[in-house]
């Protein structure tokens, strides 16, 4: 950046005139697509023009004309902060995003390289092997892998982004009933982290090919229309690839509100027709099997196990790859008519996924459907219009005029105002429900948890009786575990015309399971399953203090956001029993379990502000 | 007993209503109670036990696999279009004509339907077709949301508001939404729920009248009702509730403290409520259970069936009625995995295989509580499928063929019109996707007037009933 720039940058600062879209002009600080967006672009550019950080600045004072970079005010506002964009706060990270302010802590995250892959995993625990064990009939496995990448895996933030994208380009293990039905998945959710700082298009073409998502929404194998028998191409993929992840139902505004036509109802984005036509484009895909041949089963050498590359490559178009070589595509070569786009007659199966692709990804109503449902998965559940508005814009364009930068959109995200501002702590309606699964995660990333058996024996989740009522890559359908739009009946939600998609997962049956299911865990003798146990060890060495223990166990956990009652109730309950430095490790124990348990039963710890 | 949120529905209902009473005069109490209140006459079949069960196929099914047409002639359409093998052979989603004999269907007093169709149920189904043979089941021929009457002349005009039809059609989300509610995705308040709200009066325990074995729904949700969620094992107990946590009394008093503490916060105060009904309710269920004994077995001979575990606590929930306090209640129970684009054959049959096993199940452990006649189960689903194959599946529809169960059903025989067996005909919208010649809503009143809504309640039930011919479809008696 020049010296020009930095000086018209901190003028346009001072005059509070600052653009809501700040285009930094391509080749300066384009080389990171980070720098790009309102308000959090400010503080990182002004970081690059050499100023310091001002201790208690908040994103949003950053406007203000003395303030250069926004740092947290306090280890709560850090914890607050990493909690949304990552799986757990640490006080090394609560320093460092203190230090080096929010905008460089985040870039420095998201820089941090995928180090072991879901697919690799496996392979290191042998699971990619034909044994007499069968891996390939597993599929517990594939829980394995993601419950050892999220708690694992040195870029949570990545992590964190990529388990929301598995919420929106929903593939569920339960609906994939494949031999190597895990490595599958791996390859899937390897799709979602590879891409989640990349770029929607690649994202979308990614997670259309992948043999997963092929299986679960029957484009593998699907074939072009036969006027012999009267066969169609199969519609499911071209619906939802449409309803869910790219335009949504209805007309949107960039600010995620209904377009409504002449006499005020909602405009509906496509017809059967575009369905029936786009479910050309997705005819003709098989497994890649190019150079790959079957295995003999160890216990039954006449079964043919498929291998598992097949799974984990992208599917093919053509056919001379495929097990049964051919010669002929299965590619509809009709003309395919949809959302105004024509792709010709005999026009082949890579070129119409181009176009097709290429239609979707730039339908005006991609920007605001997506921002919106990341700004739920990942802040609040009721965001303001505006706020969708400034997030989709930078889908829309980053600021050097690209479209779906998703490192871009995920900081326009998390570092908005609406998001940071201190005024969501104390809003009644602000915030969200922490997810099950982000719960869990936060405990054995808090608390040290490792596998006994290196397997991470955790299983599939999913049960609400028993379990935490929702399990990573487990939805029990496209439309995920719960709907963005989904209103619970019945409450002070509902009269405040809110949504809380979480709520859908919320029930007697639910809230009552997951606290057996957290007690088990938290407290186990042996760990979670005989394999998955934490340490407690920086709890333990301050047990004896129960106001350090608890004020800790606040501030990882929830951002400090455990009100002084609640405080109040878990302090008297722990002081109840006398634990001291010379205690047995027994009692130490049983009172660190107390303690993690109760915050993570309170309200003010379950809803995430 | 008492329980929090019925101290909550009480009181909205109590306040809503007393306005009603003030206009008449009548000054309410809070001693009196909901039991002495006008609409308690909304149940004019009387004061015994009644409940509608609600089975719910998520995904869609595809009701040509379930009702298959079975004469010479029809079956031949039937397979043409879904790409049969010669000579009546299985082939492409077409089931072999061989394998339906078993199960198909003569209906009571030579009823004949459209084209002469003779239908059989899918081949796993024996038991539903022994309970068709009784006069148990009634298949109900394609059912839909409808807003009105609605011809494929008027579905095809561009005119929407002279010829409206459901927002979102084909969509699971929104259509699952519709059938339950009437309205697409984010609706509150759905027809389950609204019986409930009338409902609620004849029960003591006014939380046990919309009970969901199946996760959070619409269709249980009333304007004053509320769903209460069982699971397959009852009410899960939190065992740190039990007077020690980690060892300590103080801690499990706190667990309690914190899981029922109110909040400024919306979100936070929502879910407490639900732990503090989770909490309350789970102690007066588990006791109750606790007295019943229900010998009928819903263990199938091999694998897993989730649709019978959930309807086994149904019916354990029914044992036990007058421990918990309950004349009149709504369930719900659902099976997945029926959207069957793909692998239909194979997969359709596992899922027809668990239906038939759970309706004859429960239907029998109704017999054995004897209430067979005071309990209707019914299906419901997202949409229909097309009757075009696409390989090897089919791809969302509309309307839809639906069973209802039960002692007091006029059973052996159809209700509905027959659809043709075509994907040119005008009682179809293209690839075979059926436009439904009964509404949603007339299957919904049907209902609900044996459950004992008085015909001027009908509308609060089903919006839509008076643009349709006749409110009540006969095969309730």
């Amino acid at each position: 950046m020049t010296q020009a720039e930095c000086a018209a940058l901190e003028e346009a600062v001072e005059a509070d005139s600052y653009p809501d879209t700040f285009a930094v002009p391509q080749g300066t600080a384009g080389e990171k697509s980070s720098a790009h967006f309102a308000i959090p672009a400010a503080s990182l550019v002004l970081t690059a023009c050499g100023g310091e950080g001002t201790e208690g600045s908040s994103i949003a004072s950053v406007l203000a004309p003395t303030v250069q970079v926004a740092k947290p005010a306090t280890d709560g506002e850090a914890a607050r902060f990493i909690l949304k964009a990552s799986l757990a706060a640490t006080e090394p990270e609560i320093a460092d995003i203190r230090s080096v302010g929010y905008v460089a802590w985040l870039d420095k995250q998201m820089d941090i390289p995928i180090s072991q892959t879901g697919v690799d995993w496996l392979s290191s625990r042998g699971y990619d092997q034909v044994t007499v064990d069968e891996f390939y009939f597993r599929d517990t496995l594939a829980d394995n892998m993601v419950w050892n990448q999220l708690i694992t895996s040195p870029d949570p933030v990545r992590k964190r982004l990529a388990y929301a994208l598995s919420q929106f380009f929903v593939v569920s293990t339960n609906g994939i009933e494949i031999d190597w039905r895990s490595n599958a998945m791996a390859a899937y959710w390897d799709v979602l982290n590879r891409n989640a700082l990349g770029n929607f298009r690649q994202l979308l073409e990614d997670v259309t090919l992948n043999p997963a998502m092929g299986v679960y929404l029957s484009t593998l194998d699907n074939k072009k229309e036969d006027t012999r028998t009267g066969r169609v191409p199969d519609e499911n993929y071209a619906r939802e690839v449409m309803q869910l992840f790219t335009l949504g139902l209805n007309e949107l505004n960039n600010d995620g509100t209904k377009k409504t036509g002449s006499t005020g109802q909602p405009i509906e984005t496509y017809t059967n027709a575009d369905v029936s036509n786009l479910a050309r484009v997705f005819t003709g895909y098989s497994y890649d099997y190019a150079n790959l041949v079957r295995t003999p089963s160890v216990r039954v050498p006449s079964q043919k196990i498929a291998p598992v590359e097949s799974v984990i490559r992208r599917m093919t178009s053509d056919p001379t790859r495929w097990e049964r070589a051919q010669t002929v595509s299965q590619h509809s070569m009709l003309e395919k008519t949809f959302l105004g786009t024509t792709i010709p007659a005999n026009t082949d199966a890579p070129t119409s996924m181009k176009l097709a692709l290429d239609t979707l990804f730039n339908h005006p109503n991609v920007g605001p459907f997506f921002s919106k449902q990341m700004i739920q998965r990942l802040v609040t559940s009721n965001p303001s219009a505006g706020y969708v508005d400034r997030v989709a814009r930078i889908f829309n364009n980053n600021g050097s005029g690209v479209r779906g930068d998703l490192r871009a959109v995920f900081k326009a995200v998390l570092l908005d105002d609406e998001a940071t501002n201190a005024a969501g702590l104390t809003s009644p309606t602000f915030g969200k429900v922490r997810e099950p699964v982000l719960r869990f995660t936060q405990w054995a990333r808090n608390f040290g948890a490792t596998s006994q058996s290196g397997n991470w024996t955790i299983n599939n989740t999913s049960n609400a009786a028993f379990s935490l009522g929702q399990s990573p890559l487990r939805a029990p359908s496209v439309f995920n575990f719960y709907r963005p739009g989904y209103v619970p009946p019945n409450t002070a939600i509902a009269t405040n015309t809110l949504v809380a998609p979480e709520f859908q997962i919320v029930n007697e049956v639910s809230v009552a399971g997951y606290i057996n299911f957290m007690a088990s865990a938290i407290g186990s003798a042996n760990g979670l399953n005989n394999d998955v146990k934490a340490t407690y060890t920086r709890e333990l060495a301050i047990v004896s203090d129960t106001t350090a223990l608890l004020n800790r166990l606040s501030l990882l956990l929830s951002g400090n956001q455990l009100s002084d009652t609640t405080k109040a109730t878990i302090k008297a309950a722990l002081d109840a029993t006398t634990v001291t430095d010379t205690s047995s490790l027994a009692d130490k124990q049983r009172r660190v379990y107390l303690a993690t348990l109760l915050v993570f039963a309170s309200p003010d710890y379950l809803v995430q502000k | 007993m008492h329980i929090s949120k019925m101290e909550d529905i009480s009181r909205r209902a109590f306040l809503r209503r007393s306005k009603q009473l003030a206009v008449a005069g009548t000054a309410g109490s809070w001693a009196m109670g909901l039991a002495g209140m006008g609409e308690a006459a909304a149940f004019s079949a009387g004061n015994d036990y009644r409940a509608l069960v609600c089975v719910f196929l998520n995904g869609g099914n595809d009701h040509n696999s379930t009702l298959i047409p079975y004469d010479s002639a029809n079956y031949d359409l039937y397979s043409a279009i879904r790409g049969g093998g010669p000579g009546q052979t299985a082939g492409g989603i077409a089931l072999a004509r061989s394998s339906l004999a078993a199960t198909a269907l003569t209906p009571a007093n030579g009823q004949v339907l459209t084209n002469n169709v003779q239908y059989a149920l899918a081949p796993q189904m024996t038991r539903m077709k022994a309970l068709f043979d009784a006069g148990k089941l009634a298949p109900l021929l394609n059912v839909g949301p409808l807003i009105a009457p609605l011809t494929l002349a008027q579905y095809q005009s561009s005119n929407l508001v002279a010829n409206p039809r459901p927002a979102k059609l084909f969509s699971h989300n929104d259509q699952q939404s519709t059938w339950q509610s009437f309205k697409p995705e984010g609706a509150t308040e759905g027809w389950g729920g609204r019986m409930g709200d009338l409902a609620l009066s004849s029960n003591t325990n006014s939380l046990f009248t919309c009970i969901s074995a199946t996760g959070n729904a619409v269709f249980l949700a009333g304007n004053d009702a509320i769903t209460y969620q069982i699971s397959p094992g009852g009410a899960p107990s939190i065992n740190g509730l039990n007077g020690s946590l980690f060892g300590s009394a103080a801690g499990s008093n706190a667990l309690r403290t914190l899981m029922t503490q109110s909040s400024n916060n919306i979100f936070e105060a929502e879910y407490n409520r639900v732990a503090r009904r989770s909490i309350d309710a789970g102690v007066v269920i588990n006791a109750a259970l606790q007295q019943i004994s229900l010998a009928t077995s819903f263990r199938p001979v091999s694998g897993t069936n989730s649709l019978a575990d959930q309807l086994q606590i149904v019916a354990r929930m029914i044992a036990a009625r007058q421990a918990l306090g309950v004349k009149r209640q709504v369930f719900m129970v659902s099976l997945g995995g029926f959207d069957n684009h793909d692998n239909l054959i194979e997969a359709h049959a596992t899922l027809m295989n668990r239906v038939d096993f759970a309706f004859d199940a429960f239907y029998r452990a109704t017999v054995e509580l004897g209430v067979a006649d005071k309990v209707t189960t019914f299906t419901a689903s997202d949409f229909g499928r097309t009757l075009q194959f696409n390989g090897d599946g089919s791809d969302h529809g509309w309307g839809a063929h639906h069973f209802i169960m039960g002692g007091a059903v006029n059973g052996g025989r159809y209700y509905g019109v027959a659809p043709q067996i075509s994907v040119r005909s005008p009682d179809q919208v293209g690839l075979g996707r059926l436009l439904p010649t009964v509404s949603v809503d007339q299957y919904a009143a049907t209902l609900a007037t044996w459950f004992g809504v008085a015909p001027s309640e009908l509308p609060s039930i089903a919006p839509n009933i008076g643009r349709f011919n006749g409110a009540n479809l006969g095969f309730m008696q």
